[in-house]
């Protein structure tokens, strides 16, 4: 079983190599191997998934091992994809060997992290992977780095604390035994015997895990590294970034359950259907679609618009895993699937605009549909996607969710998550209209379509993005596997859930029909009507000439006036002002004390001399 | 009851920290660190003394078991050495401090440092 470590350490060392050879094409060739060796060894890998797939090395007395079961198998493989691909359009945007290295170093973290078997070895690819996505950042923007750099850091010295606390107890890491010996705990404390961990360790480890996994999902409110980090570095590098490293934090959460679950059970126990500590985590989830959504509909530029739109969708996968039941988990790793499918996407897209235009804002494009018609023909797939529109793969996974919201009988979450879908429509209609439709400015008139390595990329995620709508069955199959039985019946073009169910090929086939029949009604003769500017109507009334009617500017402006209030309580600026006085403090607190007097110094030494006689020593 | 020994070379230590801690002329912190010293070897010395015994020199009449301890003596020959040096050094440092700001009030020369 030796093919686990080549999946892992390929493509950090194709990414060393790119590094080492400067010359152009070969670099190319080389990344682009080492990202597919993963995903052709994952694949071939399937048929023996239900045997023990496992790699063990012993380092100084630890164990370091991966292992590859169903759900490492779907998130190894969501990292390959999204990967592969991102990889594969950076052959059109990376600047030098620098982004190959730590583009490719990163891959191998998420990898890591995905098919890790136990806490150290999870540790040490999370720190590679934040170390190496921090380097891409630093490239671009030296402030939005060290701002992800000090929230991960924070996140991780948490997650090494909660690591350390539970060795000091349980003495093991792996994940298998560190789960018997907190489930056993769970039956102990049951019974009313006296537990290994008391309740307040066992919250004290709870929390410090969901401060780690928090900070890289982008849960609010530790979301506000991410819009900087994913709009401020290589964009390709991005679709990785937000498809797959968020996941990242995604899992962790898993983790938690696979960990923990019965033994937080019997601490926190229930709030209405969910478990409390659940409930925590998907209340927060649904804190972060509203906020990452609102936000999402004020940018004016499109790298931040999809950054926060990502945090918004993560939103959804964070509510579906914290209402813990089978379903809403299966859901939310399904969302997982979806997200990294269409986000990756909508990324490259904007690599390619970014490419071919050089620009960033919404007010400098438009009408570009007609000169790029594949990548808008791939936008129009992604938006779908994003606004959960049948027949594409993000409307499944999003009405997973809502059925699993819906019948766990949690109306707040349930709102936050209608509510969090609303906002999407918002902010697409947006990219939509400003990017593609309307007038074009005359310093894009010679855009060209995109370049062949992004073309590419984007064919295979807008395909899968339709094949996994149309059989949505096809991932439900796979997900059930994980829990190994039955959750989502159904076959491969069909979900059923028992009190509902959702057939993508029939609907595909209706959709078609219908769209066919709006053609014909159009063609046979609309009547066709210019319709004049001051032919619109707002709220019943004529709108007037000082009304902004285009989209490409400050489209949400009225919007952001009636949350004026709302938005000037940022925890940005919050976190910007605790880190300001924590320098003032310092500052002040040096001058007072070492201010280069001698004597004073001697003062100390004189008084530390008394403390010590005093103590006896 | 403590042996006045310690209790003196104590409070020599304490005279000297105490002209160390408080006073503003720099040679009177300097002569407060020799009391220090001076202080600190008697200390020493004290430590080794044994009742009744002489010096540690072997001859005839006296055999290492008649002799006090000579470990802490060593020490002290040592220790005098290099607090003489120290001295030595500080004092330098004061007359070039005097060349420079014309004054061996410690905080005067602060201030005028700036």
């Amino acid at each position: 079983m030796n093919e686990l470590p080549i999946i892992v350490i390929s493509p950090l060392v194709a990414g060393f190599l790119a590094w080492l050879l400067r010359v152009r094409g070969v670099r190319e060739i080389i990344g682009v191997a080492g990202s597919l060796v993963p995903l052709a060894l994952l694949i071939k890998l399937y048929p023996s998934l239900g045997g023990r797939l496992e790699f063990t090395i012993n380092v100084a007395g630890f164990k370091l091992g991966l292992m590859l079961s169903h759900l490492t198998w779907v998130f190894s493989m969501i990292a390959a994809v999204v990967g592969f691909t991102a990889i594969l359009g950076m052959v059109s945007t990376a600047r030098d060997n620098w982004e190959w290295l730590f583009a490719l170093m990163s891959l191998t973290g998420v990898l890591g992290v995905f098919m890790a078997y136990d806490l150290i070895t999870f540790f040490i690819a999370w720190e590679v992977m934040t170390f190496a996505s921090f380097m891409m950042v630093l490239r671009y923007n030296r402030h939005a780095s060290l701002k992800y750099f000090i929230l991960s850091i924070v996140g991780a010295y948490a997650m090494l604390i909660a690591i350390g606390l539970i060795y000091a107890k349980t003495g093991t890491l792996t994940f298998p035994e560190v789960s018997a010996i907190f489930s056993q705990d769970a039956m102990t404390k049951m019974m009313g015997g006296p537990g290994l961990f008391t309740k307040t360790e066992t919250m004290l480890i709870y929390g410090l895990f969901l401060l780690a996994f928090g900070v890289k999902a982008g849960m609010f409110p530790l979301h506000v590294w991410a819009p900087d980090a994913y709009s401020e570095t290589n964009q390709s590098y991005t679709a990785m970034f937000s498809g797959v490293l968020s996941k990242a934090g995604v899992y962790g959460f898993i983790l938690l359950y696979i960990l923990m679950y019965g033994k937080l059970i019997v601490e926190f126990g229930h709030f209405r259907s969910a478990p409390t500590f659940g409930y925590i985590i998907a209340f927060l989830g649904g804190l972060t679609i509203i906020v990452g959504g609102i936000l999402a509909a004020l940018q004016e530029d499109i790298r931040k618009l999809f950054a926060y739109s990502s945090i918004s969708q993560i939103g959804y996968i964070l509510v579906g895993l914290g209402i813990g039941t089978a379903l809403s988990i299966e859901a939310a790793i399904y969302h997982a699937i979806s997200h990294a499918l269409f986000k990756g996407l909508f990324f490259l897209i904007v690599a390619t605009l970014i490419y071919r235009t050089g620009k960033t804002e919404f007010k400098d494009f438009g009408g570009l549909a007609e000169k790029m018609p594949y990548t808008f023909a791939m936008a129009f797939i992604a938006i779908l996607s994003l606004a959960g529109i049948p027949p594409l793969v993000g409307f499944a996974s999003k009405w997973l969710i809502f059925e699993a919201v819906i019948h766990e009988n949690l109306p707040i979450l349930g709102g936050m998550v209608f509510f969090g879908s609303a906002i999407g429509f918002v902010y697409l209609i947006r990219f939509t209209y400003a990017v593609w439709f309307g007038q074009r400015p005359s310093d894009i008139e010679n855009t060209k379509d995109a370049p062949l390595p992004l073309a590419i990329a984007m064919g295979i995620l807008g395909a899968l993005n339709v094949i996994f709508g149309v059989a949505p069955g096809l991932v439900a199959q796979e997900l059930n596997k994980i829990f190994g039985k039955t959750i989502i019946a159904g076959n491969i073009w069909e979900l059923n859930l028992g009190f509902g169910r959702y057939n993508g090929l029939l609907l595909t086939i209706w959709m078609t029909i219908g769209l066919l029949i709006a053609a014909i009604i159009y063609f046979l003769g609309a009547g066709v009507r210019k319709v004049p500017v001051t032919d619109t109507y707002q709220s019943g009334n004529p709108v007037t000439m000082e009304y902004n009617l285009t989209i490409r500017r400050n489209f949400f402006l009225p919007l952001k006036e009636a949350m004026a209030f709302w938005l000037r309580i940022s925890f940005d600026k919050l976190y910007h002002d605790i880190w300001k006085s924590i320098e003032d403090f310092a500052e002040t607190a040096r001058n007072y004390i070492y201010n280069g007097n001698v004597q004073v110094y001697a003062w100390y030494l004189a008084i530390i001399l008394i403390i010590l006689a005093a103590m006896g020593v | 009851m403590i042996s006045a020994y310690y209790f003196g070379a104590i409070a020599l230590i304490l005279i000297g920290l105490y002209a160390v801690l408080v006073k503003k002329n720099l040679l009177k912190i300097l002569i407060g660190l020799s009391i220090m010293e001076t202080g600190v070897n008697l200390l020493l010395i004290s430590i080794g003394y044994v009742s009744g015994k002489s010096a540690p020199i072997l001859s005839e009449s006296i055999t290492p078991s008649q002799a006090v301890d000579p470990i802490p003596q060593a020490l002290v020959l040592t220790a005098i050495v290099i607090g003489v040096a120290t001295t030595a050094m500080a004092l330098s440092v004061a007359i070039i401090l005097y060349e420079k700001y014309g004054t061996l009030n410690i905080e005067e020369v602060r201030r005028l440092r700036g």
